[in-house]
């Protein structure tokens, strides 16, 4: 398709995105006055005719809003739904939980307004100045004091945190809308059986973080039970928290891509269906040759090879992407209705990971799939990335920069450079530790990302300097953002070993692209204007001089 | 068996209708016609001749099994394959839909932009 005929194609969407914008206007409204009748009507049957008619209403919705872009209000019809669902099947459906039930229908209706619809759909997509859309947190802390100080820091960290005092408050919440995250701060391991409760309702359990008063066997038991990815014992280190919601926040971004080599098309077809209703990407191969050129395009962290096929078998297959270093990272599993284990081992032994028996259990096989993807991505990351901040390391970033200048050059559009170095960082580690410097580090660089656009890229140069690469973005915008950056790092409070606290601030410089600097030329100008701001007094940013 | 060039897609929701048109006529390249409900496709399926046939579960009336089953009497479904719509993703009813006889189940909300291609590789696996 050409650029014309893409710039007409996007036209149209969006016209059919306000359309449906407007559409909803008068669903929610219709939705509103249903729920009314519902709650009015007296009768078993007219209360379950409402209901049905309610239910079929909010499918309709569930399925729609997400399409045209309104996935939050797609999700939340969705369990709607499922509440209409429910009562629907009850043996006893009580009155209490149809007026609940209409309740939230309605102020689904009311608390989407009109103005934020058209916003949503009109609202273009990366712009530098824009924010990333922040992750939503629900705190739950009985201590109103402990709930505001670690929203506040939280806040800095650039998530949208809502901190909530009882659980009720907290069921509400989540049935208002779904947060990215949850943090419960618990006395008793009994507090977290509630919890597990309200993961269970859910679709997918969320993200939990769990900060506990004590650390023993049984409440860090009580705590995976409850799904939680993160265990910390009080005294808090907030940091540690930070990054550790950093790490399953990221966990959930992209979707794994699973490549499925198989000549039999019922069964590949059918594999791929169940992985990619647990939202992961798939792509099948029916013809071996072509495997290498279909890697290299998808890129699958998860291979499912079948062992018997014609031309060439599963095993010479793995041993010939065993040959090439660059495809380490990739799981191979073999499909096979073999059940000779002998047979299997032998597979095995020669090249692959692990073995698959068909038929299999759909629930088996992606959980099957799914831990060996998660691995294999982990390790990816372990591999590419700076172990302490998961930022990119000298090399790559130094590349990347090449490709972006590059890209800046064809495409006419400024991208800016910006150097970042912690000031009096020496004594931070002298004087508080070195756990406490590596802490200051993890947090700046969790700071950087969550703050950044997606499209940016940032690496750590060296010990306590960073680099970014920011496209589209021009000296000054970039000056704009890294400004705030610098306010939200310098407000941050960080505890040594011994409860002390202490603060960091850092200083940046930053230089444009103009379509002829190498990009060797534009780190340089961004270094002396970074020196520029160390011998000015530091915690500031400047701009280079062109 | 012969290339992709016809979809039938009966939907009685005014805007997937339109965006699934939409996507499948501009990126996809297809002929695509909109039925807004099973009663409505009966009536056209044979004239239009589709290749593949995309169906909402959910609808008022005659639901989406029904027309599945009404349009067997009618057409060769083993040559025309049905891909059902669902805003429904419990494992146990993609399997039901299966039964029933559908290709395959594409789950709602699905990104127009990548429909064309789910419904391609759809069709590729088979053959």
């Amino acid at each position: 398709m050409n650029d014309q005929a893409h710039l007409e194609l996007q036209k149209q969407l969006e016209r059919l995105n306000q359309q449906f914008a407007q559409r909803l206007h008068s669903d929610l409204a219709e939705l509103a006055g249903l729920a009314d009748e519902l709650r009015r009507s007296c009768t078993a049957d007219s209360r379950r005719q409402r209901m049905l008619a309610l239910r079929e209403r909010l499918h309709r919705l569930a399925g729609a809003a997400g399409t045209f872009g309104f996935d939050p209000l797609g999700e939340r019809a969705r369990r709607l739904e499922q509440r209409a669902d429910r009562w629907l099947e009850a043996a006893r459906p009580t009155t209490r939980t149809l007026e609940a039930l209409a309740r939230a229908i309605e102020q689904l209706a009311r608390e989407t307004p009109g103005k934020a619809l058209q916003a949503a759909v009109l609202e273009p997509r990366e712009n530098p100045d824009e924010q990333p859309p922040a992750c939503r947190i629900y705190l739950l802390e009985t201590d109103p004091e402990a709930g505001a100080n670690m929203a506040l820091t939280l806040r800095n960290f650039g998530y949208l945190v809502s901190p909530l005092r009882d659980f009720t408050a907290l069921q509400d919440a989540v049935d208002a809308r779904l947060p990215d995250a949850l943090i419960v701060s618990v006395q008793q391991d009994s507090e977290l059986e509630r919890v597990a409760q309200l993961q269970q309702q859910l679709k997918a359990p969320l993200p939990l973080l769990v900060i506990h008063d004590h650390f023993d066997f049984a409440s860090q038991l009580a705590a995976v039970r409850a799904g939680a990815q993160g265990f910390f014992a009080r005294p808090l280190d907030i940091t540690q928290l930070e990054n550790s919601l950093e790490r399953c926040l990221d966990r959930q971004q992209e979707p794994f891509r699973v490549l499925i080599v198989d000549d039999d098309a019922e069964l590949a077809a059918r594999y791929s269906l169940v992985l990619r209703n647990s939202q992961m990407q798939v792509q099948i191969l029916a013809e071996p040759t072509r495997l290498f050129d279909t890697m290299r395009s998808f890129n699958p962290e998860v291979l499912l090879l079948d062992v018997n096929m014609p031309g060439c078998s599963g095993p010479e297959l793995a041993q010939m992407i065993r040959l090439h270093d660059e495809w380490l990272r990739v799981t191979i599993i073999y499909l096979s209705a073999e059940t000779d284990i002998k047979r299997q081992m032998a597979a095995l032994l020669q090249a692959g990971d692990d073995f698959i028996t068909k038929p299999i259990s759909d629930n088996a096989l992606i959980a099957s799939v799914y831990s060996h993807a998660q691995r294999a991505r982990s390790l990816s990351t372990a591999l590419a990335r700076d172990s302490l901040t998961g930022l990119l390391k000298h090399a790559d970033i130094k590349e990347q920069l090449a490709l972006e200048v590059q890209r800046a050059t064809r495409s006419g559009k400024p991208a800016s450079v910006v150097m970042l170095d912690l000031d009096h960082f020496k004594q931070v580690n002298d004087r508080f530790g070195h756990a406490a410097g590596d802490n200051v580090i993890r947090a700046l660089a969790n700071l950087l990302r969550q703050r950044l656009r997606r499209i940016d890229s940032l690496g750590r140069y060296g010990g306590e300097e960073f680099v970014a690469v920011l496209p589209e973005c021009s000296a000054l915008q970039a000056r704009r953002i890294f400004d705030e950056i610098r306010g939200r790092f310098a407000a941050l409070s960080f505890n040594s070993g011994d409860a002390r606290t202490f603060s960091v601030t850092f200083s940046a410089g930053i230089s444009e692209t103009d379509g002829r600097t190498a990009p060797g030329i534009l780190l340089e100008r961004a270094d002396q204007a970074l020196y520029v701001a160390k011998h000015s007094g530091r915690n500031q940013v400047q701009v280079a001089q062109q | 068996m012969a290339e992709l060039r016809r979809i039938l897609h009966i939907e009685d929701d005014p805007s997937i209708q339109a965006v699934t048109k939409l996507a499948l006529e501009a990126i996809g390249g297809y002929e695509v016609l909109s039925c807004s409900s099973g009663a409505q496709a009966l009536e056209e399926v044979e004239r239009f001749a589709p290749d593949f046939i995309l169906l909402d579960v959910m609808m008022p009336g005659m639901d989406g099994p029904e027309t599945l089953a009404r349009l067997r009497e009618r057409i060769d479904l083993q040559r025309i394959p049905v891909t059902f719509m669902t805003a429904k993703v419990q494992p146990g009813e993609i399997e039901h839909l299966r039964k029933l006889g559908a290709r395959d189940v594409i789950v709602k909300p699905f990104d127009p932009m990548r429909l064309p291609e789910q419904i391609r590789s759809i069709w590729a696996a088979g053959r």
